[in-house]
């Protein structure tokens, strides 16, 4: 740290001597918006970029209890060890960054910011995510890719070019350990990969007395069940300047699969007509699994009408039976749709979207976060990381600290990924997008969103081409129904 | 290509060369990156057709050059058969410019793998990366010609060396289509014969035109295999292109660029019997004022050949989101142009859709997101100059409102925001007439779409 000092000390001083430093007590215009954000230590360096017309940039950050880290470049790109080591310095203090921008041969420095180490630490190895074009119906190019939180490094772990014509997504780790985990593969030779302990098996989960494959799934604590909503999920376009896709299920139930057999529990009270049933999740305890309900309207002419509950059922994991169901949130009450419930690991919060109507928030501007309060039954907006775009798609990281989202935010329709914490009170922190290696360069060329985003507690191994011969084999274990 | 010109905008409008270093690094990353590079470099002229036209010849004129000189400039004629063979093959319009690019390249380096002796340790592996499998032809000749144990065991280094590139760059690709060629032909899950055999027989031309002189008096079996040349490219040729697509993609481009008479004109003569056919006809029989007088003259097929459902290709929704941008429903053009885009197989972008999803979006007010869209088209290099002219404009939402084209969209476009419906296209149309009658598009298309479903209901 001590041999960028004297550079450090020499550009400001080359600055002040052409006598063309100007202050501006304002803070400055950074991308992605960091200033006052809360990160983990060991996070991946929170590089940004000044607006385009400045063409240097440097930055000092000071430690609020030690160390210190001074960059100069075309934008603030830090090291990631010494960047670490900083944040390690200072967990449960705050960083504190001067900044100075050259444009037109005039620097600038504007107000200094701040931004927060949490103590709680987040040594989750990283995220898991599809990326896909946001848009209609057809795509090129998908993959499930893991990301290294602490580093820049991403990877793949299925791309559609080693599967052409076949979709990959939803995938799911039972609270965020990889090793019992599934995705999805649509298409010809479509099947659900199923792997735990490195075992890996294609499922067709579409019986004859089911109206599909499952398509949003949920692990049961216990690793024997998961829960499944059945959704044949349509689009279909609005007119207006507002908004373009909407996106509806014709119809949707709700099965629990046991692992032990490949049988479905098939309750015929979540597989009727006149509801939709989506969306389940388990409670850490495995006793409880709360889904979304709604009354069936005429699709896609009502598709506005529909409007989904809270609701829960208490969940037999013997026999894998659901209970009596019990509204928690009657949103269709109140014009309101829940979607996503997602129970935190320590049993403690439960987040949910709430939007207008519909079950797919990603399309809905209006979208925001909700928390609810597990043990007093209190709901809140999360206003502290909800914005006027879509915020969406959230999940817990493993210690139940920490969450992530997907929003709009940025420019309306590119979907990114946010992280935020939360402390025993429920408070939460303002979010910071993913960071990447040059923000501005990454997130504004990128023709991908975000998509499905969840933790992962390792880094998933995956034999890309064990998977290759097995998904154009068909070998595949056919879901019963069980007795 | 002297046929069917039009094959050459096809390409172009399938890809978007970026002069940026990322662009390039996108495509190094994988085996024959040099040659795709290169190749859509040279793509993008594509976009005038003089240029295209030229760099078509140059490259055919290039091969044969390049595969006479290789050994010893005899059997003249047997150094043109690789270049003809490559006309007969691109007469599939998803063959990609980059495999006769990547083949020229493998036939220049052949002189250098024929004196490289163990530098081929290192130019095998590089050869393979920058120009993809063709460089077996090199490879195979420096084999063939040496016969000798050491090149014997540069065989078995071709395939370690494969094996370790393929593993290296394109595990997320099938092993056939790293062994055949990631970048050769745009269709997936598809390889066609002529893509396996072309290298094969470039080799042995090459080896031909190493030997002595065939025939020690050119006439008359010179003539003879002249002859016999012409006769088998001209069979060739009228095998590989299929003249409906060709046709089809002629239309393409004359909407493209306006010239919608003579649409009219082609189909007066011949019209393939397809709905995208029929909606390219019928969408210039109304740019004329002809479209209800003399709908029932050309090929119908229904509605649907007014204006096509959503298909998930390439090709077939381009005339028709042409048209729905005109009549005022830029939000199912968006949906159409996005799918268009994205039913590219090789996963490229496309410069002509890509702007249309921009004008999309600026019509929407959605100028950040048209900005992205934007910023990327000023990185090449046909769409340049508009890219900017369009991020000029929205800086200025008063400009926008004024601009002669969005303020027409803006003004046609439904009014109130509600679910489209194709099967509800005609009411649709009626509904946008009747909120503004300076939309006769709506009025003739609603007239056209009931003559249309009379005849399917009476038939």
């Amino acid at each position: 740290m001590k041999r960028w000092l004297p550079i450090f000390v020499a550009c400001l001083l080359a600055a002040s001597c052409a006598g063309s430093t100007s202050y501006e007590d304002v803070l400055p215009e950074i991308y992605p918006d960091y200033i006052g954000v809360t990160v983990p230590v060991g996070i991946a360096p929170l590089n940004f970029n000044l607006p385009e017309e400045y063409d240097r940039v440097l930055v000092r950050v000071t430690g609020s209890k030690g160390g210190e880290l001074k960059v100069s470049g075309r934008w603030a790109a830090f090291p990631i060890k010494k960047w670490h080591r900083l944040t390690a310095q200072n967990a449960g203090g705050f960083l504190s960054f001067t900044v100075l921008g050259r444009k037109d041969g005039q620097w600038t420095q504007w107000r200094d910011f701040i931004l927060y180490v949490s103590e709680a630490p987040l040594e989750d190895y990283g995220i898991v995510y599809r990326k896909i074009a946001p848009g209609y119906t057809t795509y090129s190019r998908i993959g499930l890719y893991q990301r290294d939180l602490h580093s820049f490094r991403e990877e793949p772990i299925i791309e559609s070019t080693l599967t052409p014509g076949q979709c990959v997504g939803c995938h799911t780790a039972n609270a965020t350990d990889p090793s019992q985990y599934m995705f999805h593969l649509r298409g010809k030779h479509g099947a659900t990969l199923i792997q735990q302990d490195g075992e890996r098996e294609w499922v067709t989960t579409r019986t004859d007395q089911t109206i599909g494959n499952v398509a949003y799934t949920y692990w049961h604590p216990g690793g024997r069940w998961f829960a499944g909503s059945i959704n044949p999920v349509r689009q279909c376009f609005w007119t207006g300047d507002q908004r373009t896709i909407e996106v509806f299920d014709l119809a949707s139930d709700l099965v629990v699969m046991d692992m032990n057999d490949h049988s479905l529990v098939v309750d015929p009270r979540f597989t009727t007509k006149d509801y939709l049933e989506t969306s389940p999740a388990f409670t850490p305890d495995g006793k409880w699994l709360y889904f979304c309900k709604a009354k069936a309207f005429n699709v896609p002419q009502m598709v506005d009408s529909i409007r989904y509950d809270l609701v829960r059922s208490s969940f037999d994991e013997e026999t894998g039976a659901l209970g009596d169901i019990e509204t928690i949130i009657p949103a269709s009450k109140k014009g309101k749709s829940v979607s996503f419930p997602r129970p935190s690991y320590d049993g403690r919060w439960l987040m949910y979207n709430l939007a207008d109507f519909s079950v797919f928030p990603i399309d809905h501007k209006e979208a925001d976060l909700w928390l609810m309060d597990l043990e007093t039954g209190e709901t809140r907006p999360i206003d502290e990381v909800n914005s006027d775009f879509s915020e969406s798609f959230h999940n817990w990281n493993s210690t139940s600290r920490w969450f992530l989202f997907c929003s709009r935010r940025d420019d309306g329709l590119y979907v990114q990924v946010y992280l935020s914490s939360i402390d025993a009170d429920g408070h939460c922190t303002k979010p910071f997008v993913l960071p990447q290696e040059n923000p501005r360069k990454y997130y504004h060329s990128t023709l991908y969103s975000f998509n499905v985003p969840d933790f992962t507690k390792r880094k998933i191994s995956f034999d890309t081409r064990g998977v290759y011969g097995e998904v154009f084999s068909d070998e595949r274990v056919q879901a019963t129904v069980k007795e | 290509m002297w046929l069917y010109p039009q094959a050459l905008s096809y390409q172009e409008q399938n890809q978007l060369f970026l002069f940026t270093w990322d662009y390039l690094g996108e495509r190094l990353a994988l085996p024959g990156g040099l040659a795709d590079w290169l190749s859509e470099f040279l793509v993008q002229f594509f976009y005038l057709r003089w240029a295209g036209t030229l760099i078509m010849a140059l490259l055919a004129v290039l091969m044969q050059r390049a595969v006479w000189r290789v050994l010893g400039k005899r059997n003249y004629l047997c150094s043109f058969i690789p270049s003809l063979l490559l006309l007969i093959y691109m007469g599939n319009v998803e063959v990609l410019l980059s495999y006769p690019v990547a083949l020229l390249l493998s036939v220049w380096l052949c002189p250098l793998f024929l004196r490289a002796e163990w530098h081929r340790l290192w130019l095998i592996p590089l050869g393979w990366w920058l120009c993809g499998p063709v460089i077996v032809v090199p490879i195979l000749l420096s084999a063939l010609r040496g016969r000798k144990r050491a090149d014997l065991l540069m065989l078995g280094w071709t395939a370690l060396t494969f094996y370790a590139e393929y593993r290296l760059l394109a595990p997320q690709y099938p092993f056939r289509d790293a062994l055949f060629g990631l970048n050769y032909y745009r269709l997936v899950e598809s390889l066609p014969a002529l893509q396996v055999i072309i290298p094969f027989v470039t080799l042995l031309c090459i080896l031909v035109c190493g030997l002595p002189a065939t025939f020690r008096k050119p006439f008359p079996a010179g003539i003879v295999a002249l002859a016999l040349l012409v006769a088998g490219t001209f069979i060739g040729v009228r095998i590989s292109y299929d003249k409906d697509t060709h046709e089809t993609l002629a239309y393409d481009w004359l909407i493209r660029h306006e010239r919608y008479a003579d649409v009219i004109k082609r189909a007066e003569k011949y019209q393939p019997h397809n709905p995208v056919s029929a909606c390219s006809v019928n969408f210039c029989l109304f740019t004329q004022g002809q479209l209800n007088e003399r709908l029932h003259e050309f090929y119908q097929c229904g509605t649907e050949g007014l204006i096509l459902p959503s298909i998930r290709d390439n090709l077939s929704d381009i005339t028709s989101e042409e048209l729905l941008w005109m009549m005022g429903m830029p939000n199912i053009t968006l949906q159409y142009c996005f799918d268009l885009q994205e039913s590219i197989q090789n996963g490229r972008k496309s410069g002509r859709f890509m702007s249309r999803i921009a004008q999309c979006n600026i019509v929407n007010g959605w100028y950040e997101r048209a900005e992205r869209y934007l910023d990327m088209l000023e990185h090449s290099l046909f769409y340049r100059k508009w890219a900017r002219g369009q991020k000029a404009l929205i800086q200025n939402v008063d400009k926008v409102a004024a601009d002669p084209v969005y303020a027409y969209i803006r003004s046609v476009r439904f009014r109130d925001d509600f679910i489209t419906q194709y099967e509800a296209l005609d009411l649709m149309m009626a509904l946008l007439y009747s909120q503004n009658n300076r939309n006769f598009m709506a009025a003739q298309y609603y007239e056209a779409w009931q003559q249309l479903k009379s005849m399917e209901d009476a038939q």
